[in-house]
């Protein structure tokens, strides 16, 4: 019995090579070889399906094709319209817009409280609904080629699951100061934990992060023109 | 014998331990969050910065004292660089003698009324967007954002503008529950990081 065990062994050991430093049989190789890919192909899945820089929010833009935005070097962020139960969501997206217009260095952003003082001075109850001529004449007193405006739909932490994330969901749009007309809109929306944030506890977005996100995302729609 | 059976071991070690690394590193990559950025007006240079006024910062977060706390931070941090700063009692009395409105978004004309009554070269603003304590998926960890404008008194133009978040959690908060900075530890870490940029 014992004879017949060692002959086995003996037969595969002479069918046996070295793989990478390893004595093996080709049939084991090729299962270890079909093993580690599976294992790597599963990694790489998983990352990709929960990667943080997934593009799970949803854009939608609409950029005036006729226009050359590269006469516009000065704009006015005007206050964004509320539209959340967040008290100061749009004031944190408006002053996240100025900032991240100025970061570009493409356009100079009038000063928020000369805005105020030109709107106030304007008379206009609502700035969410200003028509062709208001913004024309506010345009003339801030000196500015456009104006960028918009809401603020969704501002806090939404539950998916056992897991809160926050969610966001803004509309940027710019008016050119000469017309009045909208040149470019775009809708950015961004939400959930990221699935390795829900299963393995990787790093997922804070509120602000996230609102820079919305943000940056929406601008740099308009920044490709 | 030994030698196959060590072998297929280490090729099954091999395969775990390439996988657990992937597991690992995973959350440490991901949560790509763009790299802050700031803006400087290019003919604009920090050593002509002599003596600025701090304003009242606006806060939208839900502490009540953020604005101020973020702002003393502002001043301290000014002061150690060696910009002359205005104290805050001189500038509400500027403030309510010009009969501002409001205090964080000035005109024009008020900055330059500021600036004759203060002497002051600029006029650093801005917002708290977020102070306090924010509950993560697995922890709880200290959610610092604001916004800092420093607008030249003469011309109400903007010099330089930043806008700084403290991020989550951390790698050994998150999964080993390690103790994180403080929130007034990371108010300052952003108020530092935040001035950085300007010089």
């Amino acid at each position: 019995m014992k004879e017949n065990i060692r002959q086995i062994r003996r037969s595969r050991l002479s069918q046996a090579k070295m793989y990478n430093g390893y004595i093996m049989t080709d049939k084991r190789y090729l299962r270890m070889k079909l093993l580690r890919n599976s294992f790597l192909l599963g990694a790489i899945l998983i990352v990709f399906a929960g990667s943080g820089c997934r593009s799970g929010g949803v854009s939608t833009f609409h950029v005036r094709q006729d226009m050359d935005f590269s006469f516009i070097k000065r704009v006015a962020v005007l206050p964004l319209d509320n539209l959340t139960n967040e008290r100061f969501a749009g004031d944190i997206v408006r002053q996240m817009v100025i900032s991240e217009l100025l970061a570009t260095g493409l356009v100079d952003v009038v000063v928020p409280g000369e805005v105020v003082a030109a709107v106030d001075k304007l008379g206009t109850r609502s700035i969410s609904s200003l028509t062709a001529d208001q913004i024309k004449s506010l345009g003339s007193t801030l000196k500015v080629q456009a104006f960028i405006l918009g809401s603020v739909e969704k501002f806090g932490e939404t539950r998916i699951g056992n897991t809160t994330a926050p969610e966001i969901s803004i509309t940027l749009m710019m008016a050119d100061a000469s017309s009045g007309s909208i040149i470019w809109s775009a809708t950015r929306t961004t939400g959930g934990a990221s699935f390795m944030a829900r299963h393995f506890g990787a790093r997922s977005d804070t509120m602000s992060e996230s609102v820079l996100k919305v943000v940056r995302e929406a601008l740099n729609t308009l920044m490709k023109y | 014998m030994i030698s196959k059976a060590k072998s297929t071991r280490d090729v099954l070690l091999s395969l775990v331990s390439t996988f657990v690394a992937f597991l690992l590193l995973t959350p440490l990559i991901s949560g790509c969050t763009g790299a802050m950025k700031y803006y400087t007006r290019p003919e604009f240079s920090v050593s002509s910065l002599k003596r600025i006024a701090v304003l009242p910062l606006e806060n939208y977060s839900t502490d009540g004292y953020a604005g101020e706390k973020i702002r003393k931070a502002v001043i301290t941090e000014m002061l150690s660089r060696g910009v002359d700063v205005i104290e805050p009692g001189e500038i509400t009395r500027a403030l309510n003698e010009l009969k501002v409105q409001s205090r964080s978004s000035l005109s024009v004309k008020e900055l330059q009324g500021m600036q004759k009554m203060l002497g002051v070269d600029a006029v650093l603003t801005g917002s708290v967007e977020s102070f306090g304590m924010s509950t993560g998926i697995s922890a709880t960890y200290p959610e610092v954002s604001i916004h800092l404008v420093l607008l030249d008194a003469g011309s109400g133009t903007i010099l330089w503008s930043v806008w700084r978040t403290s991020g989550g959690a951390n790698f050994w908060t998150r999964h080993f529950g390690a103790e994180g900075a403080s929130l007034s530890e990371t108010a300052r870490k952003v108020v530092k990081g935040a001035i950085d940029t300007l010089f």
